[in-house]
């Protein structure tokens, strides 16, 4: 079997986030193929776009909801946006799972906190599913902070999780750095929630049962630091601390060396050894955040 | 391992009995340097090379190859393999082809990788160092496997190791044009052994070289180096354990494409660049870093990610010495 072959996967729905991503919804058209296909949250998949190249993403669907998979595809680059041009319908190339993806199994009956700088909402979001639909966990806590209104991932499931979420075992706070209408309209609806500032804002106050309690991380570079900070001020383990990093990876098993971080004692593969690592695997590699 | 000796005057018949199994590659002198071209008579090879600039890494892993082909809408395997016999490969590029192996055939196996290390035999040959070579202190001046058959130079012909069964295979059908190895024999090659060893001129301490590296991660000897390496990427292509590549898609026709992958580098500033424009190694002393710190990772099955070839050194357009880094940049430490 050639592990760089791609599966055909037909695009059921394709959906407006917001002006930069969308939301992809596929199904394998091979039915042998989609019933194989398992995966957890926090791992990734390489897409392949045939005659233009293959990118990683991670999958923001959760797996218990079965016979799709979703994929948040910011426009960022030329097969991005021939990606974000097809339409229902249309087949593009999957192949995966790859990567360790979150140890759910060890996390179950704990409290989690999510912790989503922009994009970093796509994989946390598989996550908050799986969480919300198997019932196996504590309390989940949803921090997530954004550009501005406009720039809020899966802003509808957000905002009912914002009005609802306690019904589910479940609350969001914001953050939000660009003044808008409805970012105020929602700030005053949900004062204690909603803020302007960065996801580090969104801590103050906040305490946690450090026993009971695991944090997942995910965002741009610059956000992890301060993010783990605010962790270890409240006394989390840094076992207790995961986080899912990025790189460009090519091949997604291990060959291809450009996720290769670390120094002469500790060499990890982003691809095969991550994407998530705990706050341990950071302080005994370096260039991993 | 069985021995037997290659008398000098049949070295030409064995040689042409090696082409009855495949295309021979061996050591050929262009211009100044050395490389492993297809050679019909082995009196084109230059069997007493230093080393060659393309290491025997080529032959696994193209510098630039067809994985893929897209015929209509669906890619086809691309699956052309000759049987190839690479003649006269040293000891450290024999290490570096076990050191790929253990990239390129650990789960899940890459099926090209593995279709050309089938369809290839391989044939070592003693080697002197020159000044460039430090291969003795990463104990891969010696090749224990890795190879079909490996040649000892002997006053009066070759000593040779049958390291697999193919080489045992090609042993006995050409039965003929072997000897039974004597004692003087056993005495040259201990000989010719010895005085190679002796002639190593440079040396790398390993003595907790990873733990010392790791510690001098800020040290000013990665600045000063940094500053003068050209960041041209010569030493990752020359490498015979370098094996980062990049996959591009390249129409061919209106309906056809090939999807590629080509040598890449770490020196390369788009290395370490991800999504939303951030790059995880944005200068140059980042990419110079990481490269030695890839190269001096210690894995405890499979030793150090470098042979001690010495053609990153022989072939580094700023001069920069791989041990000389090191262990200046150890020595940053005191």
């Amino acid at each position: 079997m050639n592990p760089y072959m791609s599966h055909d996967a037909r695009i059921l729905e394709v959906k407006d986030l917001t002006p930069r991503e969308k939301l992809f919804t596929l199904r394998f058209v091979d039915p042998e193929v989609g019933a194989n296909f398992s995966f957890r949250p926090g791992q990734f998949v390489i897409v392949d776009v045939r005659g233009f190249g293959e990118f990683p993403i991670s999958l923001c669907s959760s797996p218990t909801r079965k016979g799709y998979l979703q994929l948040c595809i910011r426009k960022a680059g030329r097969m991005t946006k021939f990606i974000h041009g097809m339409k229902e319908g249309d087949i593009i190339g999957i192949r995966g799972p790859y990567g360790n993806g979150f140890p759910m199994e060890r996390m179950e009956g704990s409290n989690l906190i999510l912790v989503a700088g922009g994009l970093g909402m796509a994989p946390l979001r598989s996550v908050l599913w799986y969480a919300i639909d198997t019932g196996k966990y504590g309390h989940v806590h949803l921090f997530y902070g954004t550009k501005a209104y406009e720039d809020i991932l899966f802003r509808d499931e957000v905002i009912h999780l914002l009005k609802h979420g306690e019904a589910m075992n479940c609350s969001v706070k914001l953050a939000y750095e660009v003044e808008s209408p409805s970012c105020i309209y929602l700030e005053r609806g949900f004062s204690d929630r909603v803020c302007r500032g960065v996801v580090t804002d969104l801590f103050r106050g906040e305490e946690f049962n450090v026993n009971n309690t695991y944090a997942l991380i995910c965002g741009p570079p610059v956000m992890y630091r301060f993010v783990i900070r605010e962790l270890l001020d409240r006394r989390l383990s840094p076992g207790r601390i995961y986080m899912t990093l990025e790189r460009r990876m090519r091949c997604g098993v291990g060959k291809c060396g450009h996720c290769i971080v670390g120094t002469s004692v500790s060499i990890k593969y982003i691809c095969q050894d991550g994407p998530v690592f705990t706050y341990w695997d950071a302080l005994s590699t370096r260039g991993l955040i | 391992m069985r021995y037997i000796k290659l008398p000098s005057e049949n070295f030409g018949k064995f040689f042409n009995s090696l082409r009855e199994w495949g295309r021979v590659y061996g050591p050929v002198k262009k211009g100044k340097v050395y490389s492993f071209q297809e050679v019909g008579d082995p009196a084109e090879m230059a069997l007493d090379y230093n080393r060659t600039m393309l290491p025997p890494k080529k032959f696994f892993v193209g510098p630039r190859e067809t994985i893929l082909r897209l015929k209509n809408g669906h890619w086809e395997e691309e699956t052309n393999v000759e049987p190839t016999v690479l003649f006269g490969l040293h000891s450290c590029d024999i290490h570096g082809l076990k050191i790929l192996d253990g990239v390129y055939l650990n789960e899940p196996v890459d099926p090209y990788y593995l279709r050309r290390r089938e369809a290839t035999l391989i044939v070592g040959i003693s080697c002197m160092p020159d000044e460039y070579c430090f291969c003795k202190s990463l104990g891969t001046h010696f090749a224990m496997d890795g190879f079909d058959l490996f040649l000892h130079e002997l006053p009066d012909g070759w000593l040779v190791r049958i390291g697999s069964v193919r080489g045992h295979e090609i042993a006995w059908r050409h039965g003929e044009l072997f000897e039974e190895v004597t004692d003087e024999d056993l005495a040259n090659f201990r000989e010719f052994e010895e005085r190679r060893a002796n002639s190593f001129r440079r040396e790398l301490p390993q003595g907790g070289l990873a733990d010392m590296l790791d510690l001098a991660y800020n040290s000013p000897v990665w600045k000063k180096y940094a500053e003068i390496c050209l960041g041209c990427g010569n030493c990752n292509m020359v490498c015979p354990t370098c094996r980062c590549y990049e996959v591009c898609d390249r129409w061919t026709d209106a309906y056809g494409a090939v999807r590629e992958r080509r040598y890449d580098s770490c020196f390369m500033e788009n290395h370490g660049l991800v999504a939303g424009g951030h790059n995880f190694r944005p200068t140059r002393l980042d990419r110079f870093r990481h490269r030695y710190y890839c190269k001096s990772y210690f894995d405890p099955s499979a030793g150090y990610n470098c042979v001690g070839c010495g053609r990153c050194d022989e072939f580094c357009p700023a001069k920069i010495e791989h041990v000389g880094v090191l262990e200046e940049v150890r020595g940053s430490l005191q």
